[in-house]
Formats: structure tokens, sequence, C-alpha cells
């Protein structure tokens, strides 16, 4: 019996999708076995994050909608042994969907696959009570301002309430440098407010939007500091304890080479 | 009179615990009646707890009986979260964790936060004026005794201690360290 985990944020952009699909990857790259689900009716990306967005034929709301198995829309991510991607369908909306019928497909797919990763749309509406309607535990992903952490609070409360146990915080884009002078929530002060177990520091990194702009999820290229924090957080998924490292401040050096690697 | 600052909201925030209550209400007097200013609040930083304004402070609370064994009280063991309220109109509140930005707490009588009170806090929602708001770490978005409403700067730091609001004679809030009676 795999684990099911919701994917949320409360706040938009600050990176679900981008943590879903890395995780996922990188949990695949580990050994196991992983479905992958786009809860953003109507929004639908994480197929293009994962370069995955010219092989999907069936969504989620086919399944619904009894019009194709479910083992048949689930599509195989050629790169990594085990790794499956259930798209989201972009001609329904949010509300197209209950809350029920993602549990149940959520409970087809954890009986023979390691873990669920559900990438949930922004916002604490329907799509956000879909996305955790099967979920056991949850990752909630929040960026060090004050905004996002306000959201991630809010998303933390509801999910509370719907006995989600446990929730794991995942801050992103955290860049030592902007703590460092003052412009940015530091990482002490995110996880007093949110009390909430911090399961990984992601820092902010370019290499991400070029990875998300080419549909090859960072984890692929275990170089940079990011790819490395997604790959520490999955195996903390599995149960290794890990410490997490203090993030590095780029030196000079490391920017030089960043610019003759074209790594920009 | 000309007066550049009329409308202008203060808040008095005294660093130097040298000036009594009193010296405080003439404070909060002049600023209102010479320049025009409303005075939203008052914090007193008053750490070594031996300062004028902790002495001379008479205490409307002093009326009040000493032992509060026949109120309600309702103790809530968890944070309040953002876009989470709790209310109990009925007597006091004891929260047993934070009450984050967004959150909401009230009570008909004291509010009292065994941890952070980051949002907003309600005591005497009834008109109780006598009622206060304890927390060991006081750094809320707004605080509310009966109908007088406190709104602290945005960005304030954690002092360190436990501190007391409270509504001094003037009708304003008084902000201080917590020292026990
Ligand atoms: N650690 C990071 N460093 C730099 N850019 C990032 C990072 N994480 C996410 N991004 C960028 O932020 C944007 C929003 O990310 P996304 O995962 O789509 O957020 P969400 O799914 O929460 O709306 C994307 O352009 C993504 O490339
Ligand atoms: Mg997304």
């Amino acid at each position: 019996m795999g684990k099911v985990i919701v994917v949320t944020s409360g706040k938009g952009g600050v990176g679900k999708t981008t943590s879903t699909a890395n995780l996922g990857t990188a949990l695949a790259l580990i050994g196991k076995t992983v479905v992958v689900i786009d809860a953003d009716v109507g929004l639908r990306n994480l197929d293009v994050v994962m370069g995955l967005e010219n092989r999907i034929v069936y969504t989620s709301m086919d399944v619904i909608d009894n019009r194709c198995e479910l083992t048949r829309a689930l599509v195989k991510d050629r790169r990594v042994e085990g790794l499956t991607l259930l798209a989201a369908s972009q001609k329904n909306n949010k509300d197209d969907i209950q809350p029920e019928q993602m549990k149940a497909i959520c409970e087809e797919l954890r009986s023979n696959n390691d873990f669920v990763l559900v990438d949930s749309p922004a916002g604490i509406e329907s799509g956000f009570r879909n996305a955790a309607a099967g979920a056991d535990e949850a990752l909630v992903v929040t960026t060090p301002d004050v905004s996002a952490i306000r959201d991630a609070d809010r998303i933390t409360g509801l999910l509370q309430h719907e006995g989600v146990e446990p929730i794991n915080l995942v801050l992103n884009r955290l860049s030592p440098e902007m703590v460092r002078k003052g412009n940015m929530v530091s990482k002490d002060d995110v996880v007093a407010l949110l009390n909430l177990n911090l399961i990984g520091v992601v820092p902010e990194d370019r290499g991400v939007i070029s990875s998300t702009n080419r549909g090859i999820p960072l984890v692929h290229d275990n170089s940079s500091q990011a790819a490395q924090a997604y790959m520490r957080i999955a195996k903390r998924l599995t149960g290794q304890r890990i410490p997490i490292p203090e993030i590095r401040e780029k030196g000079f050096f490391s920017n030089i080479l960043e610019w003759f690697s074209g790594n920009r | 009179m000309n007066q550049p600052l009329a409308g202008v909201s203060v808040h008095i925030d005294v660093q130097a615990p040298l000036l009594s209550e009193a010296d405080l209400a003439a404070l909060k007097l002049e600023l209102q009646d010479t320049y025009g200013m409303v005075v939203r609040g008052i914090n007193i930083a008053d750490k070594t707890g031996d300062s004028a304004a902790s002495q001379v402070v008479e205490r409307p609370r002093a009326s009040r009986p000493a032992r509060g064994d026949i109120e309600k009280t309702r103790v809530v063991r968890e944070t309040i979260r953002s876009g989470q309220t709790e209310d109990f109109p009925e007597g006091n509140l004891i929260i047993y964790g934070d009450v984050n930005p967004g959150g909401e707490v009230s009570a008909g009588g004291d509010v009292i936060v065994l941890g952070s009170l980051r949002g907003s806090a309600h005591a005497g929602m009834n008109g109780k004026l006598t009622a206060v708001i304890v927390a060991m770490n006081l750094v809320p978005l707004q605080l509310q005794i009966g109908n007088y409403i406190s709104r602290p700067f945005v960005g304030q730091k954690s002092r360190g201690y436990p501190e007391i609001a409270r509504v001094g004679m003037q009708d304003v809030i008084i902000v201080e360290e917590f020292v026990k009676r």
C-alpha cells in the first residue's frame, strides 16, 4: 500500500508543480514506483514541466466519465523506470470533479504504487479540496515571503481540519543573499510561524526555470543545489534521516563557472 | 491654530520607561488637543519592571476579584492559523499555542495566549473594559479591548518577555511587560 501525498500551498507560483515533478522523478530514480497526478483541472501544466505534454491521450476526466480505464490513462515517463503521470483535462473546470471521485482514483493507484503525488491548484476552493480528498499526507510548499507564508498557514489549518497528517513543509526559492540583506523571511522564522516539520529547503536556482522550459525535471542532472535538495527530500519521504544543510551562498567563482557553461 | 499634523494617527512607544501613566495621559492629551493627532495606543517597553509607569499605575483591575475560579474559561489546545477564529463570549479564552497573522480570537473576558500572538485578539468583546490580553510573545496585527482598538506597527520585533495589554486610565490600550501579581 503506497502513500498518497498532496503537494499544496494556497498561493500560486510558489513551486507546487516544480516540486511535484522533481520529487516524483527523484523518488522514481531511487527505485520507487510513483504516479504524479495533475489536479489543476483546466490549467494543467505538470505534463509540460515533465516534458510529457505530447504523449497525453486520456485524462482523469476520461477515467471519471468511464471513457477509459485508469491504467490506460497513465502516461509512462520513458526516462526513468516506475514513473507515470495522470494528466488533468484542459476542457473541464475544477467543479466537474467531486472529491469522492479523486479519492477513488488515489485509492486505486496507491494499491500498486509506492507513492502517489497530487499536484494541487492554487486556492482553497474546490480544486484544493479535490486534490486533498484522497491524501494521507501533505507537503506544504511556501516561499520565504509574507503572503505565501500566510496562505501556507491557511492551507495548513484546512489540512489539519481534514485530518491530513503528517504535514511537512518545503521551503522553496530561499536565497541566502536575500535573507542576509533582510529582504526575505528567514528559514527559522518561517518554521516558527508555521510550526510544521521542515522536510527540505530548496534554493532559488535559475536552473529550475530552464529545466521547466525544457520539460526535463532538474533532478535528472544532480549537479545543482536545487536538484540535490529535491533528492534529499525524496529520501526523507522514504523514511531516511538526512540533516538539512545550510544553503551556500554562491561565490564569485561558481557564478563565473555557470556563466561559462551557459547555465544561466 | 495651524495643525499640520491634525488627523495623523500615532502610537506612543516609550522605550525608556521614565514616564508615569499620568505623564503619558498628559502627553496624549497634548498630542490630541494641541496637534489634533489621534493616539491609537501606548506601548511601554518596561524591561526593568521598576519604572515609574508600572508603579504609579492605578490599575482598573484592582476592583476585580483576584480569584477568577467562578468565571467560565475555554481552553484551546492548538494554534489558531490564518483564516481561523475562536470566539468565547461567555468568558476567558486560553490558547495553548500561537495565534498566527490572519487568525482571530475573541473573548468576553481575558485572552491569554501561551505562545505568540501575531494575529488579532479581542478581549472584553461584550464591553468589559477591565479585560486584558496577555501573550508570551505579543506581536499582534490588532488588539481590541471593549471598543478600543490598537494597531501596533507592522514588523514590530518581539520583545522577548510576556506582555499584557489593558485599557489605561486615558482610554487607550497600554501594552507593557506582564508582571505577576
Ligand atoms: N527553486 C526555484 N528557483 C527558481 N525558480 C523557481 C524555483 N521553484 C519554482 N520556480 C519557478 O517559479 C514558477 C512557478 O513555479 P510552479 O512550480 O509552476 O508553481 P505553482 O505550481 O506553485 O504555481 C516557475 O516559473 C518555476 O520555474
Ligand atoms: Mg502549479
